[in-house]
């Protein structure tokens, strides 16, 4: 299977190197949907469906927990899984971010298995 | 602070090796010789304080170019800056999440700067060696910690 993702991280560099982490880790992926910030990723998402929401935190406007807490209060959305891509390991966070409705939270810097180990784990399946 | 070097080191190398796919040579006495970028991003949390990247064009450059899978030749200056600033927050955040994971801390964003800050505060530096040049850190810690109602704020 395939996979269609949304890469939301305001650092076009950062989003470029997910992408290119995914491919390399062998993931499957067959679209790649990227945002700025939580506000262009609520505008994809009304347009189209992912299967997984990769989102950073610290970003302009609404930030990647307001979007965690949006898509959770969404009937429709919420059932779209998403996983934390971020600097902040404190354990604090990440429990804060998981009660929020993260299904997953990876800790940069990350190795690309690292990256699809928590993927899989999250979807379910293996993503090759 | 020997503990704290320790941690900046390997924070240093751990992002190097993981996001950047490159390996250090070793300790390095600084950023010298030719045009060099300076990334700059302030902390708040236990501690405060803020962080300094140097590296040498060369080094910025190379970096950008495994970090995004394309020729030197092909980056502009717009991209090397933004992933400097990525490695400055990648590293300190590392090694803020060593120093202290129950505490959760905020990173602002980081910036370009034309030259490197004065020191203030205890100052932890690390410096390492690239195939093509130096690259260093520079973390200023404030001697106080958040105010109780700021540990909240997150």
């Amino acid at each position: 299977m395939a996979y269609r993702v949304l890469i939301v991280d305001d650092s076009p560099a950062m989003r470029t190197f997910v992408r290119r982490v995914l491919e390399a880790s062998g993931f499957e992926l067959s679209v790649c949907f990227q945002a700025s910030n939580g506000r262009e990723a609520l505008e994809v998402l009304r347009k189209e469906w992912v299967d997984v929401v990769l989102t950073d935190i610290n970003m302009p406007e609404v930030d990647g927990e307001e979007l965690i807490r949006r898509l959770a209060a969404d009937d429709l959305l919420q059932t779209i899984p998403v996983v934390v891509i971020s600097t902040d390991a404190t354990r604090s966070r990440i429990d804060r971010l998981l009660a929020l409705g993260a299904r997953g939270y990876i800790a940069k810097p990350f190795r690309p298995e690292e990256l699809r180990a928590e993927l899989e784990r999250t979807l379910g399946a293996p993503c090759a | 602070m020997p503990d704290i070097e320790r941690v900046l080191r390997e924070s240093v190398d751990e992002v190097l090796e993981k996001m950047f796919f490159i390996r250090s040579f070793g300790d390095a006495a600084g950023v010298s010789g030719g045009s060099e970028l300076v990334a700059y991003l302030t902390f708040v949390g236990k501690p405060s304080g803020s962080f300094t990247l140097r590296a040498t064009l060369a080094v910025a450059r190379s970096i950008t170019a495994d970090f995004l899978g394309e020729e030197d030749e092909m980056l502009d200056d717009g991209q090397v800056g933004e992933v400097i600033c990525e490695l400055a927050n990648m590293i300190c955040g590392s090694a803020l999440s060593r120093m202290e994971s129950q505490f959760q801390f905020r990173l602002a964003s980081p910036v370009l700067l034309p030259t490197p800050p004065a020191d203030r505060g205890a100052t932890v530096q690390c410096a390492v060696e690239l195939y093509n040049g130096a690259l260093a850190v520079t973390m200023n810690m404030e001697e106080t910690a958040c105010s109780p109602t700021e540990e909240y704020v997150f």
